[in-house]
């Protein structure tokens, strides 16, 4: 892309890195998500009246009137295909290779993102998704208990 | 119009995919000592107060505002850094000057993008840990999000997107600071690598080094110490909801309320009339797009056909992005607001050379802080001839 290469004489540098670990807390709300879809395989959604405002995955407030949200539901495992793409690199930005098909999947007003299992060519925005769970014991309550999601009829 | 705060120096160093000869404090002084010079300040004496914008993770250094001061001439003085592209740094000394503490304030931004060896792992550990990050996702993915629901909505199109990069790259040709200068085709583009389809490679700006300095005066301050002020007339920022699962993905609406806030306090009612040209977020080639119907240059789903018309090139009604933008510049990482603010200061001093946009005398800038987030922020400036 360009003519200017490294200077071969230029001072030699120092390597070193930034090695990082945290916990990250759930939360209240992230807990009950997360326990729903582990023990009951369940997406749960929670619903301002104030804002006519359904929030998937299901948080404890609401972000537009900051009300205290405590009425839960049941989202269902079927969504909407909102938005796709075909992802050629991998998490440090090295070729991948086989590209991953990542998708939005609306609930609600709200959705997840995840893998997609699916021909790229028979996607289409608007399309019916359903989430495909790993089995009840294998799950840990995480995002990864989904595996991914596939078209409906697939 | 507002004549409250003027830029009265600029300065840079860099701008080059990689410069292994200096280290991040050189670039800055570098950066610092031109744009002193062009204020005719001695920063020791006259700059009362300092503003620096760096991310601890990109410069690899935790508290990385410790190590700014030296460099600028700022040790035993006023300063501060804060995470947040150079606009906001910008807007950030625009205010220290308003509260009428400040007289003369210096902003400085830079990027040592070559030294950074995990830049993809950085900017993903900038999404949701929870929700997102198990995924072990490339960031790009919601720029490929975006951009498909955007040509979903909008109807803008991939020779659209392309043109854009087209445009930008032929811009950078005259445009001495640019590293990425080129003479594509549409097609080159569109046939290059796919990244996050439908997003290309070509189409996403390729990071550089360098750094940029720029001294802002009050009113008063500025009829004393500079003949050629460029006025800052308005400045906004904004954040959209940064959670992936809420966020809008065919519009920015940080992007316009950034906007409508600038605007009210420039006076503008219509940008396409009122302001000369723009140097706006391009750091991917449907940005440019997206964002200047966000501005409110043109209605949603418009801008890709005034393209194709030439209304954004150098000579067209309203020239976009005549330096070359970020594809055709180089992505200056926490300092493209900082770039762009520079090239719309030049522009206005008819100091832009061989890429001098004739008779300007407002310009719009915008920033965006990149994939994953939703965070913008727009200024005005104009060197009160017109
Ligand atoms: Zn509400």
């Amino acid at each position: 892309m360009t003519l200017l290469e490294r200077d071969r004489e230029a001072p030699s540098a120092w390597k070193g890195s930034l090695p990082v670990t945290s916990r990250y807390t759930y939360g209240l709300a992230g807990e009950r998500f997360f326990r729903a879809l582990k023990d009951e395989g369940k997406i749960l959604a929670s619903y301002c009246p104030k804002c006519d405002h359904t929030y998937v995955p299901a948080v404890n407030f609401c972000e537009r009137c900051l009300s205290e949200l405590t009425e839960w539901q049941d989202a269902g495992l079927v969504g909407v295909l909102h938005t796709y793409t075909l992802l050629f690199v991998d998490f440090e930005g090295q070729p991948l290779d086989e590209p991953e098909l990542i998708g939005f999947i609306s609930f609600g007003d709200g959705g997840i993102i995840h893998k997609l299992d699916a021909n790229p060519d028979e996607l289409e925005i608007g399309m019916p998704m359903k989430a495909v769970l790993k089995p009840q014991k294998e799950r840990s309550g995480s995002i990864l208990d989904i595996r991914c999601f596939q078209p409906v009829n697939k | 119009m507002n004549k409250e705060v003027a830029i009265i120096g600029v300065g840079w160093s860099g701008f080059h995919p990689s410069t292994p000869e200096v280290s991040y404090k050189e670039l800055m002084y570098a950066a610092a000592v031109r744009a002193y010079a062009d204020a005719g300040v001695d920063p020791r004496r006259d700059i009362e107060s300092f503003v620096t914008v760096a991310e601890d993770f990109i410069e690899g250094t935790s508290i990385f505002d410790e190590y700014v001061p030296d460099q600028l001439g700022a040790a035993l003085k006023s300063v501060h850094t804060i995470t947040g592209d150079g606009l906001h740094g910008l807007a950030t000394a625009y205010m220290l000057i308003r509260t009428g503490v400040f007289d003369v304030v210096a902003v400085e931004g830079h990027s040592k993008a070559s030294n950074i060896q995990t830049l993809d792992s950085i900017v993903g550990h900038a999404q949701d840990p929870v929700l997102n990050r198990p995924l072990r996702l490339n960031t790009h993915f919601v720029a490929g999000l975006e951009m498909q629901r955007y040509l979903h909505d909008s109807g803008s199109s991939l020779e659209q997107c392309a043109a854009v990069v087209v445009k930008n790259r032929h811009n950078a040709l005259k445009n001495p600071l640019a590293s990425y200068s080129a003479n594509l085709t549409a097609e080159d583009v569109m046939q290059g690598p796919p990244l996050a389809w439908p997003l290309g490679r070509l189409e996403t700006a390729t990071p550089v080094d360098g750094s940029v300095v720029i001294v802002l005066a009050s009113g008063r301050k500025a009829a004393e110490l500079s003949d050629n002020p460029v006025w800052i007339a308005g400045m906004g920022w904004c954040n959209g909801s940064a959670s992936l699962e809420s966020r809008e993905w065919s519009t920015l609406p940080y992007v316009e309320k950034a906007a409508q806030m600038a605007y009210r306090q420039a006076g503008i009612g219509d940008p396409w009339d009122e302001v000369d040209f723009a140097e706006i977020d391009d750091t991917y080639a449907y940005k440019e797009l997206q964002s200047l119907e966000a501005l409110g240059i043109c209605a949603f789903g418009e801008a890709g056909e005034l393209l194709m018309q030439g209304a954004f090139d150098p000579y067209g009604e309203f020239p976009v992005n005549a330096s070359g933008g970020s594809l055709g510049v180089g992505h200056l990482l926490d300092a493209t607001g900082l770039h762009r603010a520079l090239e719309a200061v030049l522009q206005l001093r008819g100091e832009a050379g061989a890429h001098q946009i004739e008779d300007v005398h407002t310009g719009l800038v915008q920033s965006w802080r990149g994939v994953p987030t939703t965070s913008a922020a727009v200024a005005i400036f104009d060197n009160q001839e017109g």
